[in-house]
């Protein structure tokens, strides 16, 4: 459903994003971590059509994100880390306007608008201007905006920030329950309990390379293998990413 | 912009040189004139800057984002409020030194003023920011412990403006021309000998007047007295501030948090006329649409300017029906014709200035939600004409009642009416198109401050665009537009070669039309295209 083949992005002299070959498959959850700096968001990016790769193919669904954008578009729900949303529209009416620029009929969009601000308990925010919400109101908003076309591929960048412990709780939830409905989920995140939690295979990203891929025992059999020694994933990603517990 | 700014400068100096020099010769009167004058204006500069100050202190004290970080480090609240101070007052007062130095400049070379008079001039302008800014903080600080910032920012916004328009008014309806007729003249002089202009000498207006106007003839009076009083009080009033700061600034900040916005109030009307006007547009297109007049209406910042904008149209309108046309027997009906397409150049200028404002930024205030639109499956193109027809419809409205109305009150003939409007017209849609366009060249998605956007390098670019095509557009058309004007008029008919030469001149006008029309908005398109974000 996302392949990443040779993805590269460049900065100047900067190689933010280094030849990365990957493949999530339809009803998968992929965790992308790696420290700050690594490439996640930059690769993330690409996906979601606000940067273009410099050189290698991203593919949502079949299509290429450079060659049939809006394709690829149509398909995916971006949440970004940042929920930066226009402050003078009310929460209900930016689902209006989502639902618009994805095409949608009028009838459908009020009721899964309804459906999805229940969902989100927003529905008492819903006539209040995004100005007036706070920042964890606002993710859930951009959330709702991401799954109201229904799409096939999720990609989300730090899911849980400003969220709190029970918006986190139906986050995972609502992934977990997309992800059996056949949604691929293509998330990064610095939380490794969540990655550990929610994720079927994780990636590691470290200075723009994808170092490690798997799923979390396949990565921990590398790590006793390379290491002669048991650890948890924190232990791991520090190892892989050449970072100690002290830093 | 560094080129409008002195422009500017040299338009308001040499019109008060005029005034001033003119009163400078009124025997008696003239100096009394010249001392009220200074005063007012020194006063209407006061009320300004107290205005001023209010609104930027309510958005450097208790909305700047910088706020969060400075006010968790351990800082002194007179700290806090000195540099904040400094910044409102850099923020608020500009508008003093652009409007102020050319005045007081102008004042000087009347008397053929020394060094000194400059030296002071400097001093004393400085001193005088400092009561208003003072105040300005006071009010502000006040005002958020009783309403949250946002909403006094947003009316005091629309108080301001509202103030400048009624002034911009006021002073057009008094309609100074008159100054110069001089059989009017004796009763006016008369009146003004008569009334006591607001001078009160409580006011640091009238400290400031007193301390610079004996300078003007190299002397030095009382100057020194009024200035330390001046000083003096600026410094109490920012010793005052910070007292008052002390005291109210943290409740005043927190509670600049605690409430929520106003519910927005349901606009069904318009939206339901919106829905059905915008059917025949595409559903992304549409959506874009409403979505921009919905924020512009509910951004105070925004909307309120129209305010100014109407007082602009009124005196625009104003000054052609004033215009003493029908004082020159003979020439009068070309003169009326001449000024009515000159009118399409001049309503022309005025439209950029309009559009620079409103429709140059109009791609650069999606701001950092434009990851919205970009990670949408919908064409850039769709966004670019989505703006374009927004800014086109209002831009086209304006454009034509500023010339059918003008026009009118200037009587021209039909053919010069069809001439100006149909131009007004095409030019309108080529000044739109070159603002989305160059918009999409430079965009600045990530200004806090929605003036800053037109005021940058592309706005300039913006405006010497406008200007160009505007002159080689009235150039082009004049020409054609002399012959059939002349012809229609002496009751003869064109030549052959003359027809050929309108023919000409008017494709090729249409081409740069149609080349002004097109072409910017292909190249931001093209440039909109390659942005990341």
């Amino acid at each position: 459903m996302i392949q990443l083949i040779e993805l590269t992005k460049r900065f100047g002299q900067l190689v933010a994003v280094n030849r990365i070959d990957l493949h999530v498959k339809q009803g998968e959850i992929f965790g992308f971590l790696g420290p700050n700096g690594a490439g996640k968001t930059t690769t993330i990016k690409m996906l979601a059509g606000l940067l273009k790769p410099t050189s290698g193919r991203a593919l949502i669904d079949g299509h290429d994100v450079v060659i049939h954008p809006m394709e690829a578009k149509r398909v995916i729900g971006f949440i970004p880390d940042q929920p930066f949303l226009y402050e003078k529209l009310t929460g209900v009416e930016f689902l209006r306007f989502i639902g618009s620029l994805f095409g949608m009929k009028k009838a459908g969009v009020e009721l899964r608008i309804s459906d999805l601000l229940g969902l989100f308990e927003l529905d008492g925010w819903a006539d209040e201007l995004i100005e007036s919400y706070s920042h964890g109101m606002r993710q859930r908003l951009v959330m709702s905006a991401a799954l109201l076309h229904n799409p096939k591929v999720i990609i989300v960048d730090e899911p849980m920030v400003g969220l709190d412990p029970k918006g986190i709780n139906l986050v995972k939830r609502i992934f977990r329950q997309k992800s059996e409905e056949g949604v691929s989920i293509f998330l990064s995140t610095h939380t490794l309990e969540i990655a550990q939690e929610l994720c079927h295979r994780l990636g590691i990203i470290n200075q723009g390379k994808l170092i490690a891929m798997g799923t979390l025992s396949e990565l921990m059999t590398a790590l006793e293998h390379k290491t002669a020694q048991t650890g948890t994933l924190e232990s791991l990603f520090l190892a892989l990413t050449g970072r100690s517990l002290d830093e | 912009m560094g080129i409008l700014a002195v422009l500017f400068w040299v338009i308001i100096f040499f019109l008060f040189y005029k005034v001033l020099a003119y009163f400078k010769s009124i025997e008696i009167l003239g100096e009394l004139l010249l001392t009220k004058l200074m005063a007012v204006v020194f006063l209407t500069f006061f009320l300004m800057l107290v205005i001023s100050n209010i609104i930027t202190s309510l958005s450097t004290y208790f909305l700047s984002e910088d706020n969060k970080l400075i006010l968790t480090v351990p800082v002194s609240t007179e700290k806090v409020y000195l540099s904040k101070y400094l910044i409102t007052l850099g923020h608020s007062s500009w508008m003093v030194l652009l409007f102020g130095i050319p005045v007081f400049m102008a004042y000087g070379t009347v008397y053929g003023a020394s060094a000194s008079y400059y030296l002071w001039l400097s001093v004393t302008l400085l001193v005088f920011l400092l009561t208003p800014g003072g105040i300005g903080v006071m009010i502000s600080t006040a005002l958020v412990n009783v309403v949250p910032a946002k909403r006094a920012r947003g009316a005091l916004v629309v108080m301001f403006i509202l103030l400048l328009a009624a002034l911009y008014l006021f002073f057009r309806f008094l309609q100074p021309e008159k100054l110069v007729n001089t059989e009017g003249f004796s009763e006016l002089v008369d009146y003004l000998a008569m009334m006591r202009l607001p001078t009160s000498p409580f006011l640091p207006s009238h400290w400031a007047t007193r301390s610079l106007f004996p300078l003007l003839k190299g002397r030095f009076d009382d100057s020194m007295f009024y200035f330390l009083l001046l000083l003096s009080t600026g410094l109490m009033s920012v010793l005052a501030g910070s007292w008052i700061c002390r005291l109210l600034y943290y409740r005043g900040w927190s509670r600049s948090y605690e409430s929520r916005e106003a519910k927005v109030k349901r606009t069904p009307l318009l939206e339901g006329l919106l829905d059905f006007l915008l059917r025949p547009l595409h559903g992304s297109t549409k959506a874009m649409m409403i979505k921009d007049v919905k924020v512009f209406l509910r951004d105070t910042r925004q909307w309120s300017q129209l305010i100014l904008l109407f007082a602009l149209v009124v005196v625009y309108l104003f000054n052609f029906k004033a215009l003493p046309l029908n004082k020159v027997p003979g020439i009068s009906f070309y003169l009326e014709n001449i000024i009515s397409f000159l009118n399409v150049g001049l309503a022309g200028f005025v439209l950029s200035a309009v559009a620079v404002r409103f429709i140059y930024p109009a791609i650069s205030l999606e701001g950092k939600s434009f990851w919205v639109i970009m990670s949408a499956p919908i064409e850039l193109r769709r966004l670019i004409w989505s703006k374009f027809w927004t800014s086109l419809v209002p831009l086209l409205l304006l454009a034509e009642a500023l010339i059918v109305l003008s026009n009118t009150f200037l009587h021209v003939t039909q053919f010069m009416m069809i001439i100006s409007t149909v131009t007004i017209f095409l030019i309108t849609i080529a000044i739109v198109s070159i603002g989305i366009g160059i918009g999409a060249v430079y965009p600045r998605f990530r200004v806090e401050d929605v003036a800053q956007i037109h005021s940058g390098f592309g706005g300039l670019i913006y405006m010497i665009i406008c200007v160009t095509f505007i002159v080689l557009v009235i150039f082009l058309e004049a020409w054609p537009t002399y012959l059939i004007f002349m012809a229609r008029t002496r009751k003869y008919f064109l030549s052959y070669l003359q027809w050929i030469e309108v023919i000409f001149c008017f494709c090729l006008t249409v081409s740069i039309i149609l080349a002004a029309i097109f072409i910017p908005i292909k190249i931001g398109l093209k440039r909109l295209s390659r942005i990341e974000i």
